[in-house]
């Protein structure tokens, strides 16, 4: 009888040691989970911010080669350098094709970022933004102008608190369910996530 | 008789407006009210801080010819020295022809007397607009400046990106100006048919009760709203320069006073603690008017439909006191 309660006791001592090691193994390998979710996401960040750094580079290496845009009361002015500058841009990524920013896996992540957003706790105010913004459904393409006269729709400002920063020269914006790179000052369309809106 | 059966809706369409008035010529004259309704109701006092608001003006069309026109008239009477602008400043296309026609014929007679006007921009506008002179946005989507006591935050409400609310906070903090008044597009409280920019609110009125902003000026819907304060700030909704739209203020119990059966624009004067204001229709007709105390416990009271001064103000006459326009 002794016997047997030693065995019984020795084998639930196994069992319990058992699930403390395969729960040690659980919990020691969340944390290397989570650190290699972060480390891709670093990655793809970093990956992300040099793209657009090297548009923003060619943006202002063709720009340079313009007269300087300075406030001015001619508005011909403006008019003229926004199409030179599209022009040359244009001239430059005529091989520009969707993707060569939101890479498959860069889109991944904003269409994690955007859903988070649209289903979170501020998705009803921050569809109530797209509402408001006068919403406009158009055809664009890649290294194509933004359409002139079109209404830029407003961009969930809850949103661009989550989405990666963006220099000067670029910005995102909203068209039907497109995510779109807009350069500002040329008035291009630099990439587009396709139905990054849910 | 054909013939008149045929000019009687001519008649009709084009006296109710809806005979595209970008076909017809700037008129000549503004219809106006009796020289009585126009009475201007504003202390002009010395070395206060004068200006106009519009917001939602670049259509180019015939009625924003006449607010121009009757904001011209109004100068002669109240010197105002500049104009902030709500946004959506150039329907369609930013060209050349648009610029000329939307925004430098409408106000020639502004421009010319030296009126300076402070654009932020609309949905309608290519931000590109902020190198225009016309605009004094000096090449920046957002910026601040500053006349007298009050400092002016013009901001670019349809692209609120982290940067634009750090400088906010940063311009706030430093703000050393008695009055804090900010502008931009979309009005964080409305009842017209937009609504409240909601998700904008989250993350301004935070900074706008922090460092004590006072005034808010939006545009986006055309019409004129008078929200109540909201957290004591004062929300002024005026988008009706351009076009308006009648019947879209909705019951929402925001309104302190509206109006949207005609375009409107209006005329403010700031001097010590107290802001004056008046909200102007196309014909010259006075919608609504008021004086709004910077200390926190003032405020702009109504009693059954008329507007009174909060505080009265030994030194101005008792016709101040002025009906609001009745909403439906």
């Amino acid at each position: 009888m002794k016997s047997r309660i030693w065995i019984s006791c020795l084998l639930l001592c196994l069992c319990d040691e058992i699930t403390f090691l395969l729960g040690a193994g659980t919990v020691r390998r969340e944390p290397i989970s989570e650190a290699g979710q972060v480390n891709e996401d670093t990655r793809l960040l970093k990956d992300f911010s040099d793209r657009v750094q090297a548009y923003v580079k060619l943006h202002k290496r063709l720009e340079a080669s313009l007269p300087p845009l300075k406030p001015t009361p001619d508005p011909a002015k403006i008019v003229s350098h926004q199409q030179a500058l599209a022009k040359k841009i244009q001239a430059a990524r005529q091989d520009a094709k969707p993707g060569s920013i939101f890479t498959p896996d860069i889109t991944e992540r904003f269409l994690r970022l955007i859903r988070n957003e649209f289903q979170g706790p501020n998705a009803s105010h921050a569809r109530a933004t797209l509402r408001q913004g006068e919403p406009v459904k158009i055809r664009l393409g890649v290294n194509a102008g933004y359409p002139k006269g079109v209404p830029l729709t407003t961009v969930p400002p809850t949103l661009l608190l989550n989405l990666p920063r963006l220099p000067p020269e670029v910005e995102y914006r909203i068209v039907d369910h497109e995510l779109i790179l807009r350069d500002i000052k040329a008035n291009l369309i630099v990439d587009i996530i396709p139905k990054a809106i849910p | 008789m054909r013939r008149f059966i045929l000019f009687v809706p001519f008649i009709a369409l084009t006296w109710s407006g809806w005979v595209s008035p970008a076909l017809s010529p700037p008129p000549k004259s503004v219809p106006t009210l009796s020289a009585e309704s126009q009475e201007l109701f504003l202390p002009l006092r010395p070395n206060s801080v004068r200006f106009a608001v519009m917001g939602d003006n670049g259509t180019g069309h015939r009625k924003q010819y006449e607010v121009a026109q009757q904001m011209a008239g109004y100068r002669q009477k109240f010197p105002f020295e500049f104009v902030l602008m709500l946004g959506d400043n150039i329907y369609g296309p930013d060209t050349p022809l648009g610029f000329h026609k939307k925004f430098e014929r409408p106000y020639k007679a502004l421009l010319d007397g030296g009126v300076k006007f402070y654009a932020a921009l609309g949905n309608h506008d290519d931000p590109n607009q902020c190198f225009y002179k016309g605009f004094n946005m000096n090449g920046r989507k957002y910026y601040a400046y500053t006349k007298g006591n009050c400092r002016f935050f013009a901001l670019d409400s349809n692209y609120m990106d982290p940067e634009q609310l750090e400088w906010l906070e940063k311009e706030l903090r430093n703000a050393g100006s008695a009055w804090k008044i900010c502008y931009f597009h979309h009005p964080l409280y409305s009842s017209g048919r937009h609504g409240s920019a909601t998700d904008l609110r989250t993350l301004l009125e935070p900074l706008f009760l922090k460092y004590g902003v006072n005034v808010v000026f939006s545009g986006h819907e055309h019409l004129y709203e008078r929200i109540k304060p909201q957290k004591g700030i004062y929300y002024f909704t005026s988008g009706a320069a351009g076009h308006s739209r009648r019947g879209d203020i909705r019951k929402t119990g925001l309104t302190a006073a509206g109006y949207d059966q005609d375009l409107s624009f209006m005329l403010v004067e700031i001097t010590g603690d107290e802001l004056y204001f008046l909200s102007i229709s196309r014909i010259g007709k006075t919608v609504d008017s008021g004086v709004i105390q910077r200390r926190v416990t003032s405020h702009v009271s109504e009693l059954s439909g008329q507007l009174w001064l909060a505080a009265p103000i030994p030194d101005l006459p008792k016709r101040q006191i002025r009906k609001v326009e009745a909403l439906h």
